[in-house]
């Protein structure tokens, strides 16, 4: 069956057709969502251009539209960063996964959903829908990008991720099925060590009802809208950093250079990801203060000369003031000039669950959370 | 070495400029006209500086050049080489296969789709083969390419920490294809990034006779001369290759000529941390110097339409230069430019009653050019009473404009509050504002500053570097680190320094992120001299 044919049976009318321009558009949004991580889009981007040129078709089509009873699940990859960007996939990883996550539930997926608006996991879950036949549904499982598969919506609000299935480019499978979401965490990634470092991941089942019900809803769209303001605006010469302000209700925190990066390399060994702290000296407004932003894979907190502006899960964007390009955590550099930008995370990443799965004491911060907007004094 | 004396040559947009050196002086220098070709441009440079400083051209010991001989080509796409494309790595990424995004007359000029293989084969970033490497694929591949190509690229995956599978391709590559045709290996070329590693390693191997032609033209013509030295050219980190080694690898001098400039003004003021402002005819470029070296850009480097994860300056160029038009409403300022008279200057400017407005005639009319430079062969000003006519006001908008662009662009370019030297060369350098420059410590213009580009290139530096992986849980951090400067230092003997002068530049570790355990990349840059 392919796409056209379950927008039929769903009775869908409306949806819309993800192009090459629309990508590139989506693809920057999602990088500046992504707080810093989510590992180089490009290669999803890529991937998803050569989709589009065979003649496939990515339709998105809007959460209310999924009938409840439908099945989808999120497409994507979870690993190390820089695997991904020498050992880009086949293509048929994803496939695999689906195959075998069919078979072992006894019915067919019929849509994809995105786990992270934010890096390489939204232009390939595009890229896949076009190369199975799927939809891809308008909302993803953060508003953003987090390092773990736990760290959703779906799951905060009661989905579990089994089963989740992994795969690499030879056809290597691991099922992982267990109540506990963080068991399941751990086996995927130790699948991802096995097969050089990226495990491709289909899993997450959910029907419509529930999507509806614990999903950020319209995100693409949302990454779609600021990739594509913020592109007008570099071709119209206007400030691309007012554009995501206005559009994501976000604030100009600070704007500096990056004055020191240090990286605890301790932090891979006991914990399985890339820490450290950044600090920059402030520049234009902000001269004469100082801002420390901590980071574990994505940017983490935000400090002010001392005063804590930002935690997990509000976002922390670092973007090139002239392109409105996001600066990455492992690509940052002693040097760079840089806004940051503060986005309040979604209202369904900020229950208790979600405080407790991803809030500042999860990640070790000796506090509790406390929203952006009243940090940054609203 | 045959000789003392050292001759270098810079190639810019307009200029060639050529300078010989003793040590440090400056024994002669000359500014000819850039030509379609480079080279001819170059040969008319040296023969004004053999005439000028009348020395017995045996004396001289080194040739070296900043160009922009392989720049022009991919740009131009013009006299490229046919390319048999390799990539070890199926069953990975076959998803990207070689050229995605590549413009599409870029990729007819180096032959196309036809000549593109991915074979079984690459590594794992812990060693493990992906597959083991299908050398009966590759045999067969070259067949169906004799005759069809004039050189290949070879990229295998994680192949710059684990280079064997490349290694044996090229073996059989040539077993089938001979020797004429070259054979570029990506990890020679790039770091981690497989497609930006690749595009880089087919871009180098689709100039490789554009720069064995240059280099053998030069050589010839050096040789004609009476000279008996070695060739060397600028690479895109300020320093400089052998000539037989940077026919090997021309995509290293894609930013040759403005690192020249850099490495020209560190060596001219003794200046080692600031700010480069190199002011042409028709552009400015900005760069910020660590250590005497210019800083690397951070970002992918485009190069004709191509993202690279080449080496390069991260250089600010700005449409500002002698002769950059200025643009006018009665006394308030338009705009600066874009457009340049270029060398049609002396034609077209106020100074010397032409009818445009450009940034020279606003110098004149402020007073600041007092006399004229050696290698200029006209005065500065011919038409003083079309300056004196000038509104005052607009001389003083214009002057504050180019100010304030200025002032704009090096702020870009550093990296600390605190005010910095700026060391100001090239032939403009004397056109533009130079007082009261918001964030720098002092302008400097060192003797020989509007041939600083030549200059640089007779330092005699050679840049090197090597990068390796390991794990912090089994093998000792500061061993580890040991061990790759080790590699660092083959590598710039390799590229001809001695290696007994090589120092460390830079050493910078990335972990890998994502992943448990404590594995990390550690990056190496050391320098070395060539003299003794």
């Amino acid at each position: 069956m392919g796409v056209r044919e379950i927008l039929a049976e769903w009775g869908v009318k409306e949806y819309r057709r993800i192009d090459k321009r629309a990508l590139a558009e989506i693809t920057l949004g999602a990088s500046i969502l992504a707080t810093g991580g989510g590992g180089d889009p490009e290669i999803g981007l890529l991937w998803a251009y050569n989709v589009v040129e065979q003649g496939k078709e990515i339709l998105l089509v809007d959460p209310d539209d999924m009938p409840d009873e439908a099945l989808a699940t999120i497409a994507g990859c979870l690993g190390a960063a820089l695997v991904l960007t020498e050992k880009p996939p086949n293509g048929q990883e994803l496939f695999w996964c689906y195959e075998a996550l069919g078979r072992y539930m006894g019915k067919p997926v019929q849509a994809v959903v995105p786990p992270e608006a934010g890096g390489v996991n939204t232009p390939v879950p595009m890229a896949v829908a076009g190369a199975v036949g799927v939809p891809v549904i308008d909302a993803d499982g953060m508003g953003r990008a987090f390092p773990e598969l736990q760290m959703t919506s779906f799951y905060i609000h009661g989905v579990s991720p089994s089963p989740t299935v992994a795969a690499d480019e030879k056809g290597h499978i691991t099922i992982a099925d267990t109540t506990d979401a963080l068991m399941a965490e751990r086996i995927i990634r130790n699948a991802a060590m096995a097969y050089g470092g990226i495990s491709w991941i289909a899993g997450y089942p959910m029907t419509g009802k529930q999507l509806k019900e614990t999903a950020i809803l319209r995100s693409i769209s949302l990454a779609w809208e600021l990739g594509r303001r913020v592109m007008e605006a570099r071709r119209r010469h206007r400030d691309p950093i007012q554009e995501v302000i206005s559009l994501t209700k976000g604030y100009r925190a600070f704007q500096g250079k990056i004055v020191d990066i240090n990286r605890e390399f301790g932090a891979e060994k006991t914990k399985g990801f890339s820490m450290g702290r950044i600090t920059l000296e402030g520049i234009d407004d902000f001269k004469g203060h100082t801002a420390a932003i901590d980071f574990q894979n994505e940017w983490l907190t935000l400090h002010v000369d001392g005063e804590v502006r930002c935690m997990p899960p509000d976002l922390i964007c670092i973007l090139d003031p002239a392109t409105g390009e996001p600066i990455r955590t492992d690509v940052v550099k002693y040097g760079y000039r840089g806004v940051v930008v503060l986005i309040p995370a979604h209202e369904r990443m900020r229950t208790k669950k979600g405080i407790e799965t991803f809030g500042p004491r999860y990640f070790g911060y000796d506090y509790d959370y406390v929203p952006v907007e009243r940090l940054m004094g609203d | 070495m045959a000789g003392t004396l050292r001759l270098g040559f810079d190639v810019g947009g307009t200029f060639t400029d050529g300078v010989l050196m003793r040590d440090r002086e400056v024994l002669a220098k000359a500014k000819a006209l850039t030509t379609e070709d480079v080279t001819t441009g170059i040969i008319n440079a040296l023969d004004e500086l053999l005439k000028s400083s009348g020395v017995n051209p045996a004396e001289i010991g080194m040739v070296s050049l900043g160009t922009t001989h392989t720049t022009n080509a991919i740009i131009e796409r013009r006299n490229l080489n046919k390319v048999g494309i390799f990539r070890l790595a199926a069953p990975a990424t076959t998803a990207i296969p070689p050229l995605t995004g590549w413009p599409e007359d870029l990729k007819r000029a180096i032959g196309g789709p036809e000549f593109v293989h991915i074979i079984r084969g690459g590594s794992e970033y812990d060693g493990r083969d992906i597959a083991p490497l299908d050398e009966g694929a590759i045999a067969e591949a070259c067949r169906k390419m004799k005759g069809k190509v004039d050189s290949v690229a070879i990229t295998g995956v994680f192949s710059p920490i684990i280079p064997k599978h490349e290694e044996r391709a090229a073996e059989i590559v040539r077993d089938v294809l001979g020797d004429e045709v070259h054979i570029t290996l990506s990890h020679r070329i790039a770091t981690i990034s497989l497609l930006e590693r690749e595009n880089s390693a087919i871009l180098n191997a689709s100039v490789i006779t554009v720069m064995r032609r240059a280099v053998e033209s030069l050589k010839e013509a050096v040789k004609e001369r009476g000279i008996n030295a070695p060739l060397f050219i600028v690479q895109n980190d300020g320093s400089v290759m052998s000539a037989d080694y940077a026919v090997d690898y021309p995509i290293f001098t894609v930013a040759s000529g403005p690192a020249a400039s850099v490495r020209g003004a560190v060596y001219l003021s003794g200046i080692e941390d600031g700010v480069v402002v190199d002011i042409g005819g028709t552009s400015t470029d900005v760069a910020y110097i660590v250590k005497g070296f210019p800083r690397e850009s951070s970002i992918t480097v485009t190069i004709g339409g191509v993202k690279t994860n080449i080496r390069c300056p991260d250089l600010l160029s700005i449409a500002l230069g002698g002769g950059t038009i200025v643009k006018h409403k009665g006394e308030e300022v338009v705009a600066l430019g874009p457009e340049s008279v270029g060398y049609n200057l002396v034609r077209l400017g106020k100074a010397f009653g032409g009818p445009l407005l450009t940034v020279h005639d606003v110098a004149v009319a402020k007073g600041v050019l007092t006399e004229r430079l050696d290698v200029f062969k006209t005065d500065f000003v011919t038409h003083p009473e079309k300056i004196e006519a000038l509104p005052k006001r607009l001389v003083e908008n214009a002057w504050a404009a180019i100010k304030a662009t200025l002032e704009e662009a090096i702020d870009k370019m550093k990296t600390t509050a605190e005010p910095v030297p700026a060391i100001f060369i090239g032939g403009g350098a004397l056109v533009v504002p130079r007082e009261g420059i918001a964030g720098v410590s002092k302008v400097l213009s060192p003797e020989h500053f509007e041939v600083g580009g030549a200059v640089g290139t007779t330092i005699a530096e050679i840049g090197a570097y090597a990068e390796g992986v390991v794990d912090l849980e089994r093998e000792d951090r500061e061993e580890a680190i040991a061990r790759v400067i080790e590699q660092a230092k083959d590598n710039a003997a390799a590229a001809g320094a001695i290696r007994e002068t090589v120092e460390v530049m830079d050493i910078e570790e990335i972990p890998f992120t994502y992943m448990p355990g404590k594995r990390e990349k550690i990056r190496v840059r050391v320098k070395g001299k060539i003299f003794a």
